[in-house]
């Protein structure tokens, strides 16, 4: 364990620095998500406005302010990508270069998100988390959350990121058999804004489609955490919903390692 | 011991069309070219060996070395070095080897050299003692102080290799590929990086396979070349034996005072051989006279003396085939 530890972590360092690197195109993506995060803001508030009852799908106006600010947190630190420099290595090959290593690909892969999960959880993550808080307490006039939901919210959280970059590296392995996957990438961050419920929370969807989703990875990655804070699921559900984030983990890791074996197979490196 | 035997490779690829109607043509076509770029090659090479793997563009070298590393599945065959499977157990045989592909880096292009090596460091699991005593021995060969730094982005090319290598040699490998390892390096560099691939395969006992096209770096590191063509292993054997048995052709050049009157001497009849076994060519501009044959035909000293006997001759030199023809030969025509 204290090796794998020390193998990986570098790994993990190291995006660390790279992301206080580039600081600048971090700021700007950052002020970006943070102004869509106030659009939907005020397009949830008109629509609580003008609705008839106070409480639409399950959700009053006050948690809709949550579930906004808080599906953009999980989103930013839970979300990591890598899908893209899984398909440029396979593309330029330079995969050979990590082949060539004793250590895992994928284990390096997840290190280096890690590194940039914890820069993103301290940087937005927890100053517009702090931020929520205290205008939960002064301007919206709620309670504050408790520690026991905030811990549980945490470790939801970091089961979303395993299931999130598990999923990212079995999407960049598609790159093995296209060699250029920019354009699935856009239909993916598309397809998943809707599918996590970062755009609009799951429970609008009609009932069938929500048994749908169900049976889909994507609610647990961020759809999950932001109910846990909310304190919409209580015991066994609780149980169910954090059970059910586990087994994507698991079953994505396998999924994985299997596409991998596949991959390694056909694995042509042209050039030098 | 390096084992490699009966290795082929396949490499399966959609047919492509010329032109744009070509392009569409593909769109619908599912037609596939399969291509043999390795073909039934079988080789042993014995510890502390320095081993040439040379042939011409696209012959399947690098794909020999990338099955050997790991990096590819042979369609056919298998290779064991140190008796571990590199395609069963990679991540065994990774601790095993250190490679240097001259086209691409291991290194991490944003991170300072040194950071780079912390990094390897802990992925082979040095210890503190061993890293130190590598790293003298490193900086000492390869002069790695000047640039270890600098972010491996901004290194020269010649920077870069030296670096390369000496990231493949953190871990102390047992056997060391080396993929064009001196490819666009100046002479300077060239001889340093030879110089460090001689010294460490003579300390550690490290078997080197080496990938080139400097005709040098096979003079002057390999005593045993493999050479391929077209996926095929066509030569094994070591440098001496192939000049040997290759290079038979001499070309003896004299300078004599009347070339052209030497020239048209019936050489036929003075060497006693038909005259398709030798060349005559006269260099009037400079005075020189020169033979060029096989020695198998005719002996060097033979034709020496004959013209001595028919020329005043003011000096002489003896050419012997040089290695690189035999290579440009061999790709040429084989053996």
């Amino acid at each position: 364990m204290g090796k794998f530890i020390r193998t990986y972590l570098p790994f993990t360092s190291n995006s660390l620095k790279q992301n206080m690197a580039y600081k600048g195109a971090f700021y700007l993506n950052m002020f970006c998500s943070i102004f869509a995060a106030f659009i939907n803001y005020y397009l949830w508030m008109a629509i609580y406005g003008s609705a008839e009852s106070g409480v639409l799908a399950g959700l009053s106006k006050n948690e809709m302010v949550i579930y906004v600010f808080m599906s953009y947190i999980v989103s930013s630190v839970a979300m990591v990508s890598m899908s893209r420099a899984v398909g440029k290595d396979i593309q330029k090959g330079d995969i050979a270069m990590t082949l060539i290593k004793p250590m895992d690909y994928r284990m390096s892969l997840i290190a280096q998100s890690l590194g940039t999960m914890i820069y993103r959880f301290i940087l937005p993550g927890l100053f517009v988390w702090i931020g929520l808080e205290i205008y939960r307490v002064t301007g919206l006039g709620l309670p504050a959350v408790r520690i026991s939901n905030i811990l549980l919210f945490l470790l939801s959280t970091f089961l979303s990121f395993m299931i999130y970059v598990l999923f990212e590296f079995c999407f960049g392995m598609i790159a093995f058999f296209t060699t250029y996957i920019f354009g699935l990438e856009m239909a993916k961050t598309a397809v998943l804004s809707f599918l996590t419920g970062q755009l609009i929370p799951l429970a609008f969807f009609p009932e069938a489609v929500q048994r749908l989703f169900d049976f889909l990875p994507f609610s647990s990655m961020l759809y999950a955490p932001v109910m846990i804070y909310l304190g919409k699921y209580t015991g066994s559900t609780l149980m169910f919903v954090l059970a059910r984030q586990a087994v994507w983990v698991v079953l994505l890791y396998l999924l994985g390692s299997l596409i991998w074996r596949q991959v390694v197979k056909r694995l042509i490196v042209l050039g030098g | 011991m390096i084992q490699v035997e009966h290795i082929e490779k396949e490499f399966v690829s959609p047919k492509k069309y010329p032109g744009l109607k070509g392009a569409i043509k593909g769109l619908f076509s599912n037609e596939k070219v399969h291509k043999l770029a390795v073909d039934d090659i079988s080789f042993t090479i014995d510890d502390g060996e320095i081993v040439g793997y040379i042939g011409s563009n696209g012959a399947g070298k690098s794909t020999t070395i990338k099955m050997m590393t790991g990096i590819l599945t042979p369609t056919k065959g298998k290779c064991l070095i140190h008796g571990v499977d590199p395609n069963k157990e990679r991540m065994v045989n990774a601790k095993n080897i250190g490679v240097v592909f001259g086209q691409r880096t291991q290194l991490w292009w944003d991170l300072p050299l040194s950071e780079s090596y912390t990094i390897l460091k802990e992925i082979y699991n040095v210890s503190d003692e061993d890293y130190k005593e590598r790293m003298e021995f490193l900086n000492e060969v390869l002069d790695l102080p000047d640039f270890f730094d600098k972010p491996v982005r901004t290194l020269s090319l010649g920077q870069r290799m030296r670096a390369d290598l000496g990231a493949a040699l953190i871990h102390n490998p047992k056997v060391l590929y080396l993929d064009e390892p001196t490819v666009g390096l100046d002479l300077v560099v060239k001889d340093k990086v030879r110089e460090a691939i001689r010294v460490i395969n003579e300390k550690y006992q490290t078997t080197v396979i080496l990938t080139t096209h400097d005709i040098g770096d096979i003079e002057e590191l390999c005593s045993r070349i493999i050479v391929i063509d077209e996926g095929k292993k066509i030569y094994d054997g070591g440098l001496a034996e192939l000049k040997e048995t290759y290079g038979t052709r001499r070309k003896v050049i004299m300078e004599v005072r009347a070339v052209q009157q030497a020239k048209d001497l019936d050489w036929e009849q003075i060497l006693g051989k038909p005259a398709d076994t030798f060349t005559v060519e006269g260099d009037e501009e400079n005075n020189l006279l020169s033979f060029t044959f096989d020695k198998n035909d005719l002996q060097v000293s033979d034709v020496i003396s004959a013209v001595m006997n028919e020329a005043e001759v003011k000096d002489i030199q003896i050419q012997e085939t040089e290695l690189s023809e035999i290579v440009k030969a061999i790709y040429q025509h084989g053996l």
